[in-house]
């Protein structure tokens, strides 16, 4: 009994949260008012006040997080819409984010090579960018830090659901498809959830990227990081 | 009601599907799977764009909410953070930025050409 009823509260906690920041940044329009860094924010230090720990927190919400998946499903509703767009843009998608694989898995286990320099984090860190799922079994594969791997996973997510958008306004980066694109590569679902509010546009060339860069990764990835060992 | 109860069913068609093309083919997590099955069953019109619609644009407004339970887990790794913690943060901070600008400006000058 305890335990649907604390189940009950932190949803409603969880999901009450979400909706008043939700209100929040609609009313006054702050990109740093992002409803789910909020919420999670609120969410630790409520759990911390009280005691809870992370595990059962996790098991009284695991519907929403069950929700994650047919969320990631009707992010195929924009891919639709811009199909037509995209077919003609199709190659130079693929090239493009293979560089940018590419480039993100080199820089990343490089940087963290040369600054920590414990090879397992260097792995985690070079995955950080795309799915969890597809970066957990690759890490596991390469002997990385799956723990590792998953807190850099949301850390990269929320950067660029935060500031990605502000950024590449920043940098004159303004079309809706290029910014898509960008933090689909660079921020997977949930750069790619926050910024499909703006358009659907951003929401296709986000799920776009999500796949094709989840998908180069983990073509590439087994062989580049052992050549990157060799390098150093 | 109706248009909800028929856009649901498609998605857990497509999820279904997904989690079997999963099973099968192994490679991408069911739930991409499914966005692709999901894309062509509206592509070839198996699936009315026009009804699932609202149902989208609700879910699309709301999805963040479903990322709340992975992101409070970040609270179980507070010795990791200890330890490494600004050069972990600071190293994926910058790299993320680095991929962002790499591949928007890249990709807006394709499509300016």
């Amino acid at each position: 009994m305890m335990t649907i009823l604390s189940a009950l509260l932190l949803c409603t906690l969880t999901v009450a949260t979400y909706q008043v920041s939700a209100l929040l940044q609609r009313r006054y329009k702050k990109f740093w008012l992002n409803p789910m860094l909020i919420t999670i924010i609120a969410v630790i230090a409520i759990l911390s006040i009280t005691h809870v720990d992370y595990h059962a927190y996790k098991q009284s919400t695991q519907w929403l997080s069950a929700l994650l998946e047919p969320a990631v499903v009707i992010l195929g509703y924009p891919l639709f819409q811009q199909l037509s767009a995209i077919r003609k843009q199709w190659k130079r998608i693929v090239i493009l984010l293979s560089w940018a694989a590419a480039f993100v898995i080199s820089i990343s286990y490089l940087i963290t090579l040369y600054l920590i320099e414990i090879p397992a984090i260097a792995v985690s860190l070079s995955l950080k960018s795309i799915t969890t799922p597809i970066a957990i079994a690759i890490t596991e594969q390469l002997a990385g830090n799956s723990a590792i791997t998953a807190f850099a996973i949301i850390l990269a997510g929320f950067f660029g659901a935060i500031w990605g958008v502000k950024w590449l306004n920043f940098i004159n980066v303004t079309s809706p498809t290029a910014q898509g694109l960008a933090i689909g590569t660079a921020s997977h679902a949930l750069g790619t959830a926050t910024i499909s509010q703006l358009s659907y546009q951003h929401a296709a060339y986000g799920s776009l990227a999500i796949i094709i860069s989840a998908t180069i990764t983990a073509v590439i990835a087994p062989y580049m990081i052992p050549m990157l060992d060799i390098l150093m | 009601m109706f248009n909800a109860l028929y856009s649901i069913s498609f998605i857990c068609l497509s999820l279904a599907l997904g989690y079997a093309f999963y099973a099968v083919l192994g490679g991408l997590p069911p739930s991409l799977y499914g966005m692709i099955i999901f894309t062509l069953l509206l592509h070839f019109r198996l699936c009315q764009a026009e009804k699932v619609k609202a149902s989208i644009d609700w879910g699309i407004r709301h999805m963040g909410v479903c990322f709340v339970p992975a992101g409070v887990g970040i609270m179980n790794q507070y010795p990791l953070i200890k330890q490494h913690g600004l050069a972990l943060v600071s190293i994926i901070f910058i790299t993320t930025f680095l991929v962002l600008t790499f591949v928007g400006v890249l990709y807006q000058r394709l499509e300016d050409r």
